[in-house]
């Protein structure tokens, strides 16, 4: 089994930072990330609040973190963890290996929130999206719906109604109107923490339990970026967290 | 086995998976990877109901046999190629 001083879970912002923190202290890091790097990020064409690069895409920007971790010595495997035994020495399992490491970094980010199983239901067989910009051309002229009353919803309104030849709005559990041809889902966000219950501690609503310090209720665990509870999910404080979690591990490590 | 490649230029995860995508081909030559712009192709994205992107459909035997939607790892596209390759 392959040992590791740290492993990191997710390869968005926060967990690509931490790499990077990490490599740049002579650790040697594995970044397991069940899809592709880049996180929730990469939905964004023009991001607006990045310091130094306005409208940079999010593809663009972690295409660049990425490298900047692989160049700096980081591995980084495309694994989805299914399982974590905690120790003195860590053990992360995934589908296919077992890997050991004396701390790890969680920054597994966040995952849309899915409809009710009612309004998954009244769906039936149409297309369903959680993202109007990747999606909304392909309903170029068609009537479309968006489900949900936050600020995602508003944008993914203003958004859909520059292509669709109606945008109708309905809230969380509302009936979906017959002619739209496609749901446009924006009703908030869940933490991607399911496999880490019971091992640190999660909040009323799954997030992570620490404080500015990313220290777990577990000795060596540690959490980054959107997956912990905090008042302010963005990018630079996924990135300020990949920091400060990369510094507490190495402080752990001795 | 033929892939098709549904992607448009301005979805950020299709950008994220044309690395993926490249080097995959580079892999298999034996595989086919046709990339499709479905601003270019209409048509063909709508025959293939795809709604929503990226989407890489598996084709063998002029039949789909797997479809991925949204960003997929280099291992899940080598998983499925070995399953319908076995």
């Amino acid at each position: 089994m392959k040992k590791y001083d740290c492993i990191i879970i997710g390869a968005g912002i926060a967990g690509l930072t931490a790499a990077i923190y990490l490599e740049r202290a002579g650790k040697n890091v594995l970044v397991l990330e069940s899809k592709i790097h880049g996180g929730q990020i990469i939905n964004t064409v023009n991001i607006e609040n990045w310091p130094g690069d306005l409208g940079v895409s999010g593809a663009e920007l972690m295409q660049k973190i990425y490298q900047q971790a692989i160049d700096l010595g980081a591995e980084v495997e495309y694994e989805e963890v299914i399982g974590v035994v905690n120790g003195d020495e860590k053990i992360v399992k995934t589908e296919d290996e077992e890997y050991k490491a004396d701390a790890i970094i969680i920054a597994t980010g966040t995952e849309p929130r899915k409809m009710s199983e009612k309004q998954t239901a009244d769906a039936g067989k149409r297309a369903i999206s959680y993202c109007a910009t990747c999606d909304g051309a392909l309903y170029k002229g068609k009537p479309v719906v968006v489900v949900g009353s936050g600020n995602t919803a508003k944008h993914e309104i203003a958004y859909l109604e520059n292509l669709a030849s109606k945008v109708y709005h309905i809230h969380h559990d509302d009936p979906i109107p017959e002619e739209a041809v496609a749901v446009f889902v924006a009703i908030g966000r869940i933490p991607n923490t399911g496999i880490f219950n019971g091992i640190v501690d999660l909040d009323q609503d799954s997030y992570i339990v620490a404080s500015e310090d990313c220290k777990t209720s577990a000795k060596g665990i540690f959490v980054a970026g959107d997956c912990r509870t905090k008042d302010i999910r963005q990018l630079v404080t996924a990135a300020g967290d990949g920091a400060v979690a990369a510094d507490a591990v190495i402080k752990y490590l001795g | 086995m033929e892939i098709l490649d549904f992607y448009a230029d301005w979805c950020g995860p299709c950008q994220m998976m044309k690395p993926v995508m490249a080097e995959f081909e580079k892999a298999h030559p034996e595989v086919k990877v046709t990339a499709v712009n479905i601003d270019e192709e209409e048509e063909l994205a709508e025959k293939y109901e795809v709604s929503s992107i990226p989407c890489i459909v598996f084709i063998k035997d002029n039949k789909e046999v797997e479809r991925v939607v949204g960003v997929a790892s280099p291992k899940k596209l080598e998983k499925i190629l070995e399953k319908f390759n076995a």
